[in-house]
């Protein structure tokens, strides 16, 4: 008998998060499979997404409180792919996010840059308190869940150094928040304060507390603070910021005009709420306030007033979004050159046509000259993706015609040689990306349809699989709501 | 009777039709915001003769109950929130969901606007094929052996079959062997041509031009059938041979186009081993792409050797 069932074509992908206190990376496994009846043009999706490996929970290695020790790290990591039996060379997909106060240490960038070259052909790098942020969410079960449950969802990743605030609708964001609250901003050693972090400084200064280093582990002065921490979070949860609050948030104020019904806690201190990892291992002895900050969590009144909802994953929330939830599938008809990819970080530029072809291509000149004096100022030859949205019906002469003006836009930019990267919310695709070559476009050509981006987004493109589609990940920073 | 005015009203019913062709065109949204039937209804304007008002009988004056205003506003917010997520629903189908009731039945405005898609469904099928657009396109236009349209539908083994003439003008006409060999007709569906036709077969050959790969001489049959590419692949020996012809019309719409394609079909072709590509028109794949994706397709069956299930075996 010869087998009918639909043929699946397996990808791995990998996340690793570099957290402030501890670093953990997961493996897992995509499905991909034509999803359209055998009468249509294939639609490829992800229909499975499997865990396969989860490391152990390392502390971030340091070489000093500002440098991160990258051959460490890659040590770590390279040792994790032997015990999950890969190569670095299977990976075909996933992110490396750098989180919390470890984002700050002075060779973050390079490292991260680094590390998604070394470690991966497909690995992308991420960074940035809003993106962990939804990440968690993601990795949480929290964005799920605001999609079942059609409640406002806020979900709140403590971890050693920061608290990342993501706020969803319908699986739709409404905002994000980050927050100077963390285990690690006061460390112990034996009994006494090792260290205090300087947010944490400043926020004793304005209340007029006093706690030093060398203090007793068990000073009145460390429980207000907690306290101030956790008072602080609940109102920035209802929108009601004042300049206590001021001086923990990171960043921006809340963003978000909607009432959260429901909280969700994922992270390091989640972790000390809920205890997942329980008969795994101890991961207690971090030494510092964590767990009294989750003490303070459950004991808050206005918290309380919040609905609870217990996440999947509390510590490796952030590990598993990055490994599972960042990747995202091109429509199945696209037309890529093989040699340009993979392609990293580029900026998206959206052009919205308005339904209107004639009126869009006049203005066209004058929005790529904007692209440019946006993401290359500097005439460097920074390139960039250009996002075609709302276009009108079109029939072949359109096309050509829009083809046309993408060329000779395209000739316009400080390095006209580098590829055409373009992004187009219909499914358009194939035939643009053939008409360009049909009329002997210089450049390479890149031109994937159906994936949501936005102005202002980073998109990393990787190789084409053998179903002819590419996995893209978007790393979004705009909202969606009003 | 006065023939002078038959012949006026004559010639105003006649003017009148012929203006309203010219507006004819089906507005096509799958996939709509608001309920299906989105026919704008007229009001009929007060006439100053008949102007009829009317008073109550008996007039009751009731008693004010004690209306709460806060429930009448969350009812207000409530049917806001209802009517948000029928229009979700509604964003997700072409089908006639959350349109409303008058007692047992549909709505007036529903009721129309399904008459209105089937009689474009009707008309679909009686339709012919403009003949700009084959004279633009440069196609000679054969028959098979069906007379008429009635015809056509009765005996579907005739429209799989060319006629005597129209072997004899193939075969003049064409290039011979080719690699793929293109053709048209309108089968249940002249509109179907008549929207995409155009559209997927420029794109589609400049898709093959890409890939080098070589056309034939593409021709148009009236009131084909799909089968009619075994008879034409005895006749040019093509290694595939693809046919865009009209899909029998639905009441979401009328004018879908299909792509069959066959590698060698000959007489006695097996149904197993030709393969489709549907749901070509605006709110499916569009035209322009659906061209694109033919000519891959066409160089993954030209690199197997085989259509259908046989590529599906060989690919593994």
């Amino acid at each position: 008998m010869i087998n009918f069932t639909p043929k699946k074509e397996t990808i791995i992908s990998a996340g690793i998060d570099i957290g402030t206190s501890t670093t953990k990376l997961i493996i897992s496994r995509f499905s991909l499979m034509n999803t359209a009846g055998t009468t249509h043009v294939p639609r490829i999706e992800i229909v499975e997404k499997e865990v396969i490996y989860k490391s152990p929970i390392y502390r971030t290695p340091l070489k000093d409180s500002s440098t991160i020790h990258v051959s460490e790290i890659e040590k770590i990591i390279h040792k994790e792919y032997t015990n999950a039996g890969i190569t670095s060379n299977q990976i075909q997909t996933g992110a490396v996010i750098i989180t919390g106060e470890t984002a700050t240490k002075q060779n973050a960038k390079e490292m991260l840059h680094y590390l998604s070259d070394e470690v991966g052909d497909f690995l992308v790098a991420t960074a940035g308190p809003d993106l962990e942020g939804i990440i968690a969410a993601k990795g949480s079960g929290a964005y799920e869940y605001s999609a079942r449950s059609q409640k406002i969802i806020a979900n709140i990743d403590i971890g050693g150094g920061t608290a990342n605030i993501a706020i969803y609708k319908d699986s739709e964001l409404l905002g994000t928040c980050t927050m100077h609250i963390g285990g690690r901003l006061i460390e112990f050693e034996g009994d006494r304060i090792r260290s205090i972090s300087a947010p944490v400084q400043r926020l004793l200064e304005s209340q007029g507390i006093s706690l030093n280093i060398g203090d007793s582990k068990t000073s009145p002065g460390i429980q207000l603070v907690v306290q101030l921490m956790v008072e602080s979070l609940s109102r920035v949860l209802k929108n009601e910021v004042n300049e206590i609050d001021q001086l923990l948030i990171l960043g921006h104020t809340p963003n978000w005009k909607e009432e959260v019904d429901t909280i969700v806690f994922s992270g390091g201190i989640a972790e000390c709420i809920y205890n997942h990892e329980q008969d795994k291992q101890a991961i207690a002895g971090y030494d510092d306030i964590g767990q009294q900050l989750a003490k303070e969590l459950q004991r808050n009144e206005r918290l309380q007033s919040f609905g609870w909802h217990e996440p999947i994953e509390t510590v490796r929330a952030t590990v598993l979004g990055a490994g599972t939830q960042t990747t995202e599938i091109s429509g199945a008809t696209i037309q890529v050159s093989p040699n340009d990819l993979p392609i990293k970080n580029v900026p998206v530029y959206n052009f919205n046509f308005q339904s209107d072809l004639q009126t869009g291509l006049e203005k066209f000149d004058e929005e790529i000259r904007k692209a440019i004096n946006m993401y290359d100022a500097s005439r460097e030859g920074q390139n960039f993706a250009l996002y075609i949205s709302n276009l009108p019906y079109m029939g072949f002469r359109d096309i050509q015609k829009l083809s046309e003006s993408i060329i000779q836009v395209m000739e316009k930019r400080p390095n006209p040689l580098l590829p055409i990267v373009l992004v187009l919310q219909t499914d358009h695709a194939k035939v643009i990306g053939q008409t360009l070559l049909a009329m002997g476009v210089r450049q390479s050509v890149i031109c994937i349809d159906q994936v949501k981006v936005d102005h202002g987004d980073y998109m990393d493109i990787g190789k084409a699989l053998d179903s002819g589609v590419v996995p893209v990940v978007v790393k979004t920073l705009t909202f969606h709501s009003s | 009777m006065n023939e002078q005015l038959i012949k006026d009203i004559t010639k105003m019913v006649v003017e009148k039709l012929q203006m309203n062709n010219d507006q004819d065109q089906q507005n096509i949204s799958l996939y709509p915001k608001d309920p299906s039937g989105a026919l704008t209804e007229t009001s009929i304007a007060s006439s100053p003769v008949g102007e009829v008002k009317f008073y109550p009988s008996n007039v009751t004056t009731r008693k004010r109950e004690n209306v709460n205003l806060q429930t009448q506003s969350e009812k207000a917010s409530k049917e806001d929130d209802k009517e948000k997520y029928f229009t979700e629903l509604r964003s997700k189908t072409p089908a006639r969901i959350a349109v409303g009731r008058a007692g047992t039945r549909p709505k007036t405005k529903t009721w129309l606007q399904f008459r209105y898609d089937h009689a474009a469904a009707v008309d679909a099928v009686y339709g012919e094929v403009p003949k700009e657009i084959l004279d633009r396109l440069n196609f000679f236009q054969v028959n098979t052996r069906v007379l008429d349209k009635e015809e056509y539908i009765r005996r579907p083994d005739l429209g799989r079959r060319l006629s005597d003439d129209s072997k004899q003008v193939v075969l003049d006409k064409c290039k011979r062997t080719p690699k793929v060999q293109v053709v048209a007709s309108n089968g249940l569906s002249a509109k179907a041509l008549e929207e995409n036709l155009e559209d997927v077969y420029l794109s589609l050959e400049q898709s093959l031009k890409n890939l080098n790969i070589e056309m034939g001489t593409t021709f148009y049959v009236d009131k084909g059938r799909v089968a009619l590419m075994d008879e034409i692949g005895e006749l040019l020996q093509p290694d595939i041979v693809v046919i865009l012809i009209g899909e029998r019309p639905g009441l979401v719409s009328a004018e879908s186009l299909s792509a069959y394609i066959c590698y060698k079909p000959r007489i006695g072709t097996i149904e197993a081993d030709r393969m489709v590509v549907s749901n070509i028109h605006k709110g499916g794949i569009p035209s322009v792409e659906a061209g694109a994706y033919l000519g891959t397709l066409i160089q993954k069956i030209l690199k197997y050797e085989a259509s259908g299930v046989s590529l599906v075996r060989k690919e593994g």
